[in-house]
């Protein structure tokens, strides 16, 4: 459609003054930040620093006050029909904390229905895309189990092979390893740090700072709805800038 | 006691079954099965779109809706009946049949009540999977259609029979429209026999009972189904697998 064919030097997603408040209160106050193509971004921060939300508006989950954000070239928050704002979202993968896959399908069902029902994959080759994804993430011998007879790691790892049945260009990741328990937060890491070997575009909510330090090309520290800090993890780790995320790191190493 | 009932239903069991047809409308337990069938078929759509409806952000949907949810749900399904039988006629000039009007009567009002429940199911999910629907690039009534209304309405099954079998028993008001019903059938009976009204009213009891009773027990066996889906033990049925239940559901 009218996609202007993004050079490969454009940033993939861009946030330029993106403001938001719930009422009074201000929960982002103008953030400027940049994901190049390939890059794996981490997000952390204290709770309620407005991590989740920054996230939620790339794919407009959440609506912003001012401000914009493109993604592969698409302006996101700019008026659009309905229709258009669909594709543009199925071509941005969310993974939720939570999981929140389909309890009324299948794991193989999870992967091929949206294919099916929103880009009108033909079911042969949205099954095999799927058969594909699951071997991916390592649950071929899961295909037919429901997500109640999965573990908390399976299921987001079907959640993850589920968004991108989409082949979306970009992938958002809102705290994936959160609501696991200690030993499952491996699996679900290790399909995460191959999707960034593979070359895939990532913005991830995390407070798991291994993956941060082995797989993030850059950490951005957001506390009260700014990003605070902005550097390779390396850096982010041993020198922060601010006093405010060298609390934060001393509180999370405790 | 016993014999006589017997004896009307040997003689009367065509009209019971039939009402007066072919020399009149079609009626008995035959005229109350299609508009129980008939009410039912087109209340559950309507429940649906109601539902939609009022939980759409935009007021001219929302507001007409919740007023008409609310005014159904306050008044009682008989006076909406009466109004129905004496209003539309004179509104429109039209001669509209009894059974129409009970049809459609039922259909307004079970639709309502189905639409609560119905909006219920869909509220109780919570936003994660319709989130995650828009996430993926669906569109919000795909995302309905596909996602969230396959889990509402099966999370909701026993709801909705109440109220499919509350329907049933509703269709003997149209006695007071004069809808050839089956309890218009018995009444009939009834006025020509004079002397057995218990006897007549006890095959008619009998009748809806074990209509409604089959329709309970699909609800009880539906039940124990989410209970154990839930517990993770099964997996989620299929339409096809939920209405072979229903047919080859056994009273114990
Ligand atoms: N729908 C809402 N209405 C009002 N306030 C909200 C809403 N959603 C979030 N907030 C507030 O916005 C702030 C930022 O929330 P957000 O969920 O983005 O934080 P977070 O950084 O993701 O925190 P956590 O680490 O706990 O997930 C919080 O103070 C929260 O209370
Ligand atoms: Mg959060």
């Amino acid at each position: 459609m009218n996609t202007i064919a993004p050079s490969k030097n454009t940033p993939m997603i861009e946030l330029k003054g993106v403001c938001k408040s719930y009422g009074l209160y201000e929960v982002l106050k103008g953030i400027d930040a940049e994901v190049a193509r390939g890059e794996v971004v981490v997000i952390c921060g204290p709770s309620g620093s407005g991590k989740s939300t920054l996230i939620r508006t790339v794919n407009r989950l959440e609506e912003i006050g001012s401000g914009s954000i493109s993604c592969d070239g698409n302006n996101i928050h700019r008026p659009m029909p309905a229709q258009e704002l669909n594709r543009l979202r199925s071509r941005i993968g969310f993974v939720f904390q939570s999981f929140n896959l389909f309890p009324h399908l299948s794991a193989i069902d999870n992967i091929a229905m949206s294919p099916i029902r929103v880009k009108g994959v033909s079911r042969d080759a949205a099954y095999a895309k799927a058969t594909q994804l699951l071997e991916r993430v390592g649950l071929t011998d899961k295909a037919n189990a429901y997500p109640g007879q999965l573990s908390g790691g399976q299921q987001q790892r079907v959640a993850i092979a589920r968004a991108l049945a989409m082949e979306p260009p970009v992938m958002l990741f809102d705290e994936p390893t959160s609501a696991l328990d200690p030993e499952m937060v491996g699996e679900v890491l290790s399909v995460m740090k191959g999707l960034a070997a593979d070359g895939m575009t990532m913005m991830c909510v995390t407070h798991e700072m291994g993956f941060a330090r082995d797989v993030a090309d850059r950490v951005w520290f957001i506390d009260q709805g700014q990003i605070v800090e902005s550097a390779p993890p390396e850096e982010f780790f041993s020198r922060p800038q601010t006093t405010r995320a060298q609390r934060f790191l001393s509180e999370l190493r405790h | 006691m016993i014999s006589d009932i017997i004896v009307i239903i040997r003689d009367y069991w065509l009209l019971l079954l039939i009402g007066q047809y072919p020399n009149g409308p079609l009626g008995g337990l035959a005229a109350t099965l299609i508009l129980s069938i008939l009410a039912i078929a087109f209340a559950f759509p309507v429940s649906i779109a109601l539902a939609l409806a009022r939980l759409s952000k935009s007021p001219f949907l929302n507001w007409p809706v919740t007023a008409l949810v609310y005014f159904t749900r306050g008044v009682p399904l008989l006076m909406l009946i009466l109004w129905g039988y004496f209003l539309v006629p004179l509104a429109t000039g039209a001669n509209v049949p009894s059974f129409l009007t009970m049809l459609v009567t039922l259909v307004v009002y079970q639709g309502a009540f189905l639409s609560e429940v119905v909006r219920g199911g869909i509220v109780a999910l919570g936003h994660g999977q319709m989130e995650a629907a828009r996430a993926l690039g669906h569109s919000y009534l795909g995302a309905m259609r596909y996602v969230i209304l396959p889990q509402a309405l099966y999370n909701v099954i026993p709801s909705i029979i109440s109220v499919f079998v509350s329907t049933i028993k509703d269709t003997t008001l149209g006695y007071v429209i004069n809808v050839p019903d089956l309890t218009f059938a018995a009444s009939q009976i009834n006025n020509q026999l004079l002397t057995q009204p218990f006897q007549v009213f006890f095959i008619l009891a009998a009748v809806y009972y074990v209509i409604c009773w089959s329709l309970t027990r699909v609800a009880v066996a539906t039940e124990s189904r989410i209970t154990r889906k839930r517990a993770g033990m099964v997996p989620l049925p299929t339409a096809k697998s939920l209405k072979l239940a229903a047919l080859t559901d056994q009273p114990s």
